[in-house]
């Protein structure tokens, strides 16, 4: 029988196989995890709340859906890339529902409430101005919480726009990501005019009734006044509006050698499909179209708009990598059978340009965030390169002007060679009005009469 | 208040809870035993006596865990079928839309697609959180807006379009019990009272007069299985949170479909 082992020598072979134990199962990933959550050992990450602002239902909610998922996506592909490091963007999403007054309810929320540093929103110019007013004139019967009356510099997110629009605006808290009319529509008009687009003198203006068309068509006829083409006829018809009949016959009449479209909506669908029934072929009285693009397509039968253009700074079509990757990978997110077209693009960049800004302010701060896009930001956008524009906080853009193929696409008939410089404030339609928040601002000219 | 336990895996929460009371157990007999048999051991019988009490105690102590055990169970399954028929509901209203004409069919899609993504990438781990998720009713209200808006002009159409609505207001129904389902748990008084009946169960054992190793050891087992029972009622309790949670990939399983709508 072998000698008992005494107390002492037992209880040291106990600690032994207990201190093995424990090495043991420090190699043990629950309990390394384990360890983490209970000494928070794990490094403390940042939050930072990105506001997102768009119709989700209402009339443009089908419309802003789209671009609510380019901002989402870029907010998925930062957190994932782990490109700001220990800091987690978190989009706060709100419903516009199609109403100015929502829109700014909204924006009382995402400031007072969520207290967000930036917010990314707005389709139409009714309700971005709305939400600058909102940030500009806080409505009180909207405060969620009491008015710091003593507070010197009031908390002021920045909104980024993504949408062409009709220009004529600046604001030092807005950045506005999509083309002015002469990034969109004067190029066009341009190259109408040249050889290559026909030499066209005559040129029919019809668009929907509100804010951009009447102010995009009243830049137009300021800058015909001096051109080789002149505005034969102009038409508005109500948001909505499905009889084009009384139009195309008055179109018929002028004899126009193009049309410029700055219809929005539903009612594209009802203007080409009586286009092409009334007889009329791109061929010879092609349509230009400002707020068509490849979302917009997909309720149009290809037929009805085959052949006609669209002007735009990025198609789904733009064979560059860059381009290619963001289609991918939206498509990845949404669906294969998902488009994007330029108001997209312009969403997904305005995060990504976001993001570059904190990256170099080190900071969510509006003021220092700001500050940086002052200082004229470049970026490698899925578009191609484009830059902030210091004095206006537009971008430089390239202009693209696409014909319409049957598979829903855009063919780039025309690319512009540089970036054009943003003018919100175009001197032959708004002389004496300049801006420059590098300097002196906003200087204010004679109120011009657009015919609102 | 004791959420953080759900952050850590289920094998080591097992380790660390019955550790916990293993450990508690052994420190207890080292340290308070010694106090308490000045007192106690004055009498002879007095293992026959802590071992009725224990026996008496254990019955009822017993049948509060195991009810619990059997309660949070109840309530996990339930919830399993509550999420089981809302992913059924959507399937099948996923359905009913693909059949849909043009433009309609793609938008109905494209916005069920919307929202069962909002519903696997940030509702899911909003519940896991114990937040009830908030923006899906928006997403819900402009499948709704869009879903009305269609007007049937055939009778195949109309029948199609009742049933979608049929679906839609199922899914609302099952969906509606899911969000109530988040918050569920055990009150807060019970574990209390589970905690507390524990140490009176832990304390008995300290009063029993033995030789300390045996002492360790059945103390030990005891408390193991005491902790062991704890865990797995807390696992259970909050379907949502843990490691032994609801997943979501019902839900995923229809996006994975939508998308290739």
């Amino acid at each position: 029988m072998p000698p008992r082992r005494s107390l002492p020598m037992r209880l040291r072979s106990a600690w032994t196989l207990l201190y093995l134990a424990i090495f043991a199962l420090s190699g043990c990933e629950p309990l390394n995890k384990a360890r983490d959550v209970l000494t928070k050992s794990d490094q403390e990450r940042k939050t930072i709340k990105l506001g997102i602002l768009h119709s989700q239902t209402g009339t443009m909610g089908m419309n802003e859906m789209s671009l609510r998922h380019c901002e989402v996506l870029a907010i998925e592909q930062i957190n994932a890339s782990g490109e700001l490091s220990n800091v987690d963007l978190v989009p706060v999403v709100k419903d516009g529902r199609s109403k100015s007054d929502i829109f700014r309810r909204r924006t009382r929320e995402l400031v007072d409430v969520e207290k967000v540093d930036v917010i990314f929103g707005c389709w139409t110019s009714l309700h971005r101005k709305a939400v600058i007013d909102e940030l500009d004139n806080p409505t009180d019967l909207f405060r969620t919480e009491p008015v710091a009356r003593n507070s010197a510099q009031p908390h002021k997110p920045l909104l980024f726009y993504p949408l062409q629009y009709e220009g004529f605006e600046v604001n030092r808290n807005v950045f506005y990501f999509g083309s002015t009319p002469n990034q969109q529509i004067l190029p066009a008009l341009d190259w109408f005019m040249s050889q290559q687009g026909g030499s066209r003198k005559r040129v029919y203006l019809i668009g929907s009734d509100y804010l951009f068309p009447r102010t995009a068509n009243f830049i137009v006829r300021k800058y015909l006044e001096k051109q080789s083409m002149q505005v034969v006829g102009e038409d508005y018809l109500p948001l909505g509006h499905s009889d084009f009949k009384d139009s195309i016959r008055r179109i018929a009449e002028t004899s126009p050698d193009l049309i410029l479209s700055t219809i929005n909506g539903d009612s594209n669908f009802y203007f080409y499909k009586q286009y092409y029934e009334s007889g009329a072929r791109p061929d010879s009285t092609p349509i230009v179209a400002t707020s068509v693009g490849e979302d917009e397509l997909r309720r149009i039968p290809p037929e009805y708009v085959h052949g006609h253009l669209a002007a735009w700074s990025y198609f789904q079509s733009l064979d560059t990598p860059q381009s290619q990757e963001f289609v991918k990978s939206f498509k990845r997110a949404y669906g294969l059978d998902r488009v994007v077209d330029d108001p997209m693009e312009a969403a997904y960049t305005q995060v990504m340009v976001w993001k570059e800004a904190y990256k170099r302010a080190k900071s969510s701060d509006p003021l220092k965030i700001r500050e940086v896009l002052e200082k004229g930001l470049e970026f490698d956008a899925p578009g191609g390169k484009i830059k902030v524009d210091p004095k206006t906080h537009h971008l430089y853009k390239k202009f693209r002007l696409g014909k319409t193929g049957l598979d829903r696409q855009f063919e780039i008939v025309y690319e512009s060679k540089d970036l054009i410089a943003p003018d919100p404030f175009p001197s032959f339609a708004f002389p004496g009005w300049e801006c420059d928040w590098t300097r002196n601002g906003l200087t204010k000219g004679p109120m011009p009469t657009i015919g609102l | 208040m004791f959420y953080w336990i759900y952050d850590i895996p289920s094998v080591a929460l097992a380790l660390i809870i019955t550790g916990a009371f293993v450990a508690f157990s052994w420190l207890g007999t080292i340290f308070i035993r010694p106090f308490l048999r000045v007192f106690l051991r004055k009498r002879a019988d007095i293992n026959d006596l802590i071992g009725y009490m224990l026996s008496c105690f254990g019955v009822f102590y017993g049948l509060l865990l195991g009810l619990l055990a059997v309660a949070a169970y109840q309530n996990f399954t339930g919830v399993e079928t509550i999420v089981s028929k809302e992913a059924s509901s959507l399937s099948a209203l996923a359905r009913d839309v693909s059949a849909y004409p043009e433009p309609d069919r793609t938008n109905l899609i494209w916005l069920l697609r919307d929202y069962t993504r909002y519903v696997v990438k940030y509702a899911w781990p909003a519940q896991q959180q114990g937040m009830i998720p908030q923006e899906g009713n928006t997403r819900m209200i402009a499948f709704h807006e869009q879903l009305i808006r269609f007007e049937p002009s055939t009778p195949g159409q109309e029948i199609l379009h009742a049933e979608a609505l049929r679906q839609f207001n199922n899914y609302l129904e099952a969906r509606r019990l899911r969000l109530f389902a988040v918050t569920t748990s055990i009150p807060g008084v019970m574990w209390a009272v589970v905690l507390v009946g524990a140490l009176m169960n832990i304390a008995l054992i300290w009063m029993f007069d033995m030789k300390i190793v045996n002492h360790l050891f059945l103390g030990g087992i005891l408390s193991a299985f005491m902790g062991l029972m704890i865990f797995l009622i807390a696992s259970l309790d909050n379907p949502f949170r843990g490691e032994l949670s609801i997943s979501s990939a019902p839900f995923q399983d229809i996006l994975t479909h939508l998308m290739e709508e």
